[in-house]
């Protein structure tokens, strides 16, 4: 079911966020030229472990948010683009964790609420963004009279298409001035938190990157209202709940590493099956840690613990 | 526990949050005569209204080292 999922999915992105891409990077490209490369951020030596805070509900059911802001964590602080606000509402704010990057990838409108905040314009300077060449335009040029240091990316989708897809298309288009060497592309995996681990472990190379707000499974105690709906996002499909479809689509889980059971939907399928695959297939020396105290993201090469456990070692 | 909800016969959904999931954790559903497993155009209309309003699709590659990004494109 998963690989049809994928199929799916392939076929209704580029279908609804083709012409989005194309417009998005045409309105990005001469920011683009002019700003700096997401390469940029690579710091010189491996550095120390990171942290990818998400939007997803366990931040707040485990408290994470005030747990990382009381603690005395030196490492980098990734905030996905939905996460920062609250992030820095919470009290992690760049003065006290000079490592704070924001990452975001996404083309649709409607982002720009992000990063539209006193919280944002007042740290702003000491933020470092990652923005896909895709993103949307009008997000970015929030963020950027924030004061956000933007720096670029490829989301890659289409690179495997040949000189003739929009990623090689536009990677040729940023190299034509200033960007000589082009910048990163990055597998999102689907989505922006997936993108931030890749950014983690690739670009500030950090060898251990534990994930917050991310765990791509709903609760078993959340409605079926919301489940069915993804976090009330569609209005819930009309199915029998007795059927093997519907089974397939909205599988229990049980997560043996934090004793809980956790329900999936075809959303967090897709994203999960694919972070997990990503994961088992790093480097050597990256551990992922799963520190969300739930979800599905358990598996070969990933450590689960709790967030408190994790900022006591690390 | 929260959970289940109920179909109208409009097929507009309705919140029931006071009742409890039974004891295998299943929904309720108003089930329609003509109702049928789900089938491959259900599924995409239900990826494109949950899946399709942003984020990215998972990029691919014969490659597969590639698939882990490239460091300058």
């Amino acid at each position: 079911m998963t690989d049809e999922i994928e199929q799916v999915m392939q076929k209704v992105y580029y279908e609804k966020l083709y012409d989005n891409w194309v417009s998005n990077f045409a309105l990005n490209l001469k920011n683009i030229w002019e700003e700096d490369s997401g390469n940029e951020l690579i710091p010189k030596n491996i550095s120390k472990a990171s942290i990818v805070i998400g939007k997803g509900p366990s931040i707040k059911e485990h408290n994470h948010l005030e747990l990382l802001a009381k603690s005395e964590f030196k490492g980098n602080i990734i905030c996905c683009d939905g996460a920062l606000i609250s992030a820095l509402k919470s009290g992690i704010t760049p003065e006290k964790f000079p490592n704070f990057y924001v990452v975001c990838i996404e083309a649709r409108q409607g982002l720009k609420k992000y990063f539209d905040d006193d919280l944002v314009r007042k740290f702003g300077k000491e933020i470092k963004g990652i923005f896909s060449v895709v993103a949307d335009p009008e997000a970015i040029d929030i963020a950027r009279k924030a004061g956000i240091q933007i720096h670029w990316m490829h989301a890659l989708f289409d690179y495997e298409e040949g000189k003739k897809s929009f990623n090689q298309i536009s990677a040729m288009m940023v190299r034509a001035k200033n960007h000589n060497n082009g910048l990163p592309g990055l597998q999102t995996g689907g989505n922006v938190g997936t993108t931030s681990w890749f950014f983690g472990w690739r670009i500030l190379k950090s060898e251990v990157v534990a994930l917050i707000g991310i765990n791509h499974g709903w609760n078993e105690n959340d409605s079926w209202e919301i489940i069915t709906s993804h976090g009330f996002e569609v209005e819930p499909p009309k199915l029998d709940h007795n059927s093997s479809s519907f089974k397939k689509l909205f599988p229990k889980i049980y997560n043996p590493e934090f004793n809980c059971n956790c329900i999936l939907d075809p959303i967090f399928l897709y994203y999960s099956k694919a972070l997990k695959e990503f994961i088992s297939r790093t480097p050597q020396n990256i551990t992922t840690i799963n520190a969300t105290e739930g979800g599905v993201i358990f598996g070969e090469k990933i450590h689960c613990m709790k967030f408190s456990t994790f900022l006591e070692k690390y | 526990m929260k959970g289940n909800f109920k179909i109208k016969d409009d097929g507009k959904t309705i919140s029931n949050l006071d009742s409890k999931l039974d004891e295998n954790n299943k929904l309720i559903f108003k089930k329609n005569d003509d109702e049928k497993e789900i089938s491959a155009e259900e599924f995409e209309d239900f990826i494109v209204k949950s899946g399709a309003a942003g984020s990215f699709m998972i990029f691919r590659s014969e490659k597969k080292e590639t698939e882990m990004g490239i460091d300058e494109l």
